[in-house]
């Protein structure tokens, strides 16, 4: 009885389990089924259910019509810079924030955390008019550091959190051995929040990744335009080749599943730590 | 190893005090206790001592050179924490090795890639391997270097912790309550190879701890806290036999000793329940005073013997028992006479609770105190 009990509730929770991935997966699914259906089909005969998987030849001369190569390398300049960028900055000043005592630091933190209350778009215009003086308007770099500027204080918060949980007296060991304080930060304490710092970089990498609004804004010129932007602009007047946009898209998700996938181990426990007490 | 020499050292945190004008003198290869309640400043102080805590004003000198602004790795000590402070992603063989191989980094190591294959190629160069695996030796460590400290028990940590202390060879071992997270027996099997290693090694430790039988085993030296001020220095058996004040007199010994106000006149002293008491010889102060005698120097004997008291609690011990017990007032009275006692007595108690005893005290054994300071009358 008690086994039949048990093989129920595990059943039932894995069907609940399986219904949830169907409908998580479904869209993706039918990404790629657009993706290799005929624009006639689509918009004539409809769509069939299962994927002409014949058709996948055709794909990449589709994409490489519609340049999505050159704007995905944009977005992956700008994901890299955001994260690589976020993080170097992140660490240090959440290890300062966390362990060093100084004047204005509650402000320090509020100011941080406050760029997240505001909404981005609120900040398009002075924003433009900064580039505009420093010449970054049209340029990637540009768009790394705006978008640098919104997503490190998130990183800053979650690699805070994770360094506040270290005991003082492991950089006091380190500092009693001879380290410098450099060396605490990079061989003690950045080992020490590794899933933490694995969690922020997803973060920052998704955000970089999906920059929309100041690359729309800022980029003017065609071949520096993420492939957030190229997608959007395939949306024509009078037409769309949504099967192209489709096959683009998919495309387009691919780089952060396989980043979320590297680091998954990793972040799962970065999220969660500090959940529970002990 | 150096002389060690505190002149006023005083921190402060804010506004509040925690160590008051800390002097005092060690000299070479001392085992130094740092003996006090919770709170007292002793592990404060010990940070001071390491470089860990700025002092807020005096001066801390190293055979006659003030290290007050030195760096922790320039006071040549070794620090070992009462929560081991192992890394925890590095394995034994690594936090062993972590000081030797900060002892030959380049400051330009710490650029990323470069620090991991700069800290590999040190690890395994043979002098760091050889140091490792001799201090591995010593603490029957050589099984477990793979491992990392997760993986190990509270005692099997500590002796990392030792390990890593004792790879450098520094003139002053200085150690915070590196036993109390231990249970009773590790405790134990613990503060005997740390005393052996002292006597191995022949370097001054100082050594912090709230335990007064780790005190008492291993120190040449103690010095005795409260409220951050020193209340004792001396050997344990001064500190022990000779305290100066009722506040060590009652903080060391277990149980603590008794102190009771008398009347004291020439050669007699009168309790509280009105009977006198020969004392042998004279009592150095006449007048109100405070009797001090240890539990082992309390004998009961039987009643209408020496001074009347009742059994008020007996918990036996196995090899000893604790009598507590409360004067009895001529009337035969026992709630009006405030003084309580403890008496230790050998072997299995056969007296009960509720019963009347005499009580006597070894003439010799009395420590004088003043009502009103405290400190210790000679």
């Amino acid at each position: 009885m008690k086994n039949i009990r048990k093989f129920a509730a595990i059943f039932t929770s894995r069907l609940v389990l399986i219904g949830f991935v169907l409908v998580a997966a479904f869209p993706i699914y039918w990404m790629f089924n657009t993706s290799l259906a005929l624009d006639s089909e689509l918009f004539g005969t409809g769509q069939e259910f299962l994927p002409h998987l014949e058709r996948v030849g055709e794909v990449p001369q589709k994409l490489e019509d519609v340049g999505i190569f050159g704007l995905l390398a944009n977005s992956a300049f700008i994901a890299t810079g955001v994260t690589v960028l976020s993080f170097i900055l992140a660490v240090m000043a959440a290890y300062g924030l966390s362990r060093f005592k100084f004047h204005g630091k509650g402000i320090f933190g509020f100011v941080l955390f406050s760029t997240q209350m505001m909404p981005e778009a609120l900040l398009v215009v002075p924003l433009f008019a900064l580039f505009a003086t420093f010449g970054l308007l049209n340029s990637l770099t540009g768009l790394v550091l705006a978008n640098t500027a919104f997503s490190m204080p998130v990183a800053v918060f979650i690699i805070k959190t994770a360094i506040d949980k270290i005991p003082y007296e492991i950089e006091e060991s380190a500092r009693v051995d001879g380290c410098s304080p450099a060396g605490q930060l990079g061989m003690i304490v950045v080992p020490l929040v590794l899933p933490s710092l694995a969690a922020a970089a997803v973060i920052n990498f998704f955000d970089g990744w999906n920059e929309f609004l100041f690359a729309n804004t800022f980029i003017r010129q065609q071949e520096l335009w993420p492939a957030s932007v190229g997608l959007a602009q395939f949306m024509g007047q009078y037409s769309t080749p949504l099967s192209t946009v489709m096959a683009a898209a998919l495309l387009f998700t691919l780089p952060a599943i396989v980043f979320f996938l590297l680091v998954q181990r990793q972040i799962v426990s970065g999220l969660t730590a500090g959940a529970v007490k002990g | 190893m150096p002389h060690i020499s505190f002149q006023e050292v005083t921190k402060n945190f804010g506004k509040s005090t925690v160590i008051h004008g800390f002097s005092a003198e060690i000299d070479d290869g001392e085992f130094l206790v740092l003996l006090g309640p919770s709170g007292c400043g002793k592990s404060t102080m010990l940070r001071v001592i390491a470089g860990l805590a700025d002092m807020s004003s005096g001066a801390i000198e190293f055979d006659g050179k003030i290290i007050n602004g030195l760096e922790p790795k320039e006071r040549k000590i070794a620090f070992v924490f009462q929560s081991y402070a192992l890394y925890p992603h590095m394995s034994v063989y690594d936090n062993i090795a972590f000081p030797l191989i900060m002892d030959r980094f380049k400051p330009w190591y710490h650029v990323p890639i470069i620090n991991s294959i700069a800290r590999r190629i040190l690890r395994n160069t043979a002098e760091v391997k050889s140091k490792v695996e001799e201090v591995a030796h010593m603490l029957e460590l050589e099984p477990m270097l793979t491992r990392r400290p997760r993986t190990l028990s509270g005692g099997q940590r500590q002796r990392v912790a030792v390990a890593r202390a004792l790879v450098r060879d520094p003139d002053l071992y200085l150690l915070d309550e590196p036993l109390s997270n231990l249970d009773a027996k590790l405790r134990t099997q613990m503060r005997s190879e740390i005393t052996d290693l002292y006597k191995k090694v022949k370097k001054s430790f100082i050594y912090v701890t709230h335990d007064q039988v780790e005190a008492m085993t291993m120190a040449t030296k103690m010095i005795v806290m409260n409220d951050g001020e020193i209340r004792q220095i001396g050997s344990p058996e001064e500190v022990y036999h000779s305290p100066a004040d009722t506040f060590v007199a009652k903080f060391i010994g277990s149980p603590p000793m008794n102190i009771v106000a008398v009347t004291a006149s020439g050669t007699a002293a009168e309790l509280p329940n009105g009977e006198k008491i020969s004392l042998g010889s004279e009592a150095p102060k006449t007048g109100a005073v405070l009797m001090g005698v240890r539990p082992e120097h309390v004998r009961v004997v039987a009643a209408k013997k020496g001074v009347s008291a009742v059994v008020e609690s007996v918990e036996n011990l196995g090899a000893e028992s604790i009598l507590a017990l409360k004067f009895v007032s001529q009337n035969g009275d026992s709630e009006e006479v405030g003084s309580k006692i403890l008496a230790k007595v050998g072997g299995s108690s056969v007296v009960r609770a509720g019963d009347t005893v005499g009580v006597e005290f070894e003439p010799s054994a009395f420590r004088w105190f003043d009502v009103d300071s405290q400190l210790a009358v000679d």
